[in-house]
């Protein structure tokens, strides 16, 4: 497994454990509506984080092969996070707004605290 | 108004967020086209990078979707 395989793993499953931190929040507080928020906007940005991960190793692979490259999918990510607004939009009695925002930038915050570990456990 | 405000905020973070991407996706074409056997940490650097300049947009699109 290459450094950034296992980096993506490694990424992966903290998203894994902060979704189930999340459902054990919606089921057993009373903060229903923040928690599936939450839950709705990290959802979303696992899928971002994986489409980014995937979409990366595509990328450099084909640069590497010198085959014809696709894009990074960036407006996917785009429109996936605006699919989930205008679900949480819809739904606002299920869903807080503002959780979904600070939940769909989880996989940020797991990437930049991921690599500040990794990175100082180098040194 | 609403739209226009809508339309003109995710615009600029299209903008901004393709000049970023660009930068990073350009280097990191010329490193691996140079030195092949770098794709590794090469991958690692335009990960870190793209999935950084792209947390501003995505708030940007959730912001404008918001106001409209």
């Amino acid at each position: 497994m290459t450094e950034y395989e296992s980096m993506a793993a490694r990424q992966r499953k903290w998203m894994f454990y902060l979704l189930a931190i999340l459902v054990l929040g919606a089921g057993f507080t009373p903060y229903l509506t923040i928690f599936l928020g939450l839950l709705l906007g990290s959802a979303v940005s696992l899928y971002n984080l994986w489409l980014l991960q995937k979409k990366i190793v595509d990328f450099t692979g084909a640069v590497a092969e010198k085959q014809p490259v696709k894009g990074i999918g960036t407006m996917s990510r785009f429109a996936a996070a605006a699919l989930v607004v205008i679900i949480a939009l819809r739904f606002d009695e299920y869903f807080n707004v503002i959780a979904v925002l600070i939940g769909l930038m989880t996989s940020y915050l797991v990437i930049t605290l991921d690599f500040a570990v990794s990175h100082f456990k180098k040194k | 108004m609403g739209a226009l405000a809508a339309a003109i905020a995710v615009g600029l973070a299209a903008l901004g967020a393709g000049v970023g991407n660009g930068l990073i996706v350009s280097r990191t074409v010329e490193g691996i086209a140079r030195q092949p056997e770098l794709k590794g940490s090469l991958q690692t650097t335009m990960f870190i990078g793209v999935g950084l300049v792209e947390a501003m947009p995505i708030i940007a699109v959730v912001i404008a979707l918001m106001v409209m």
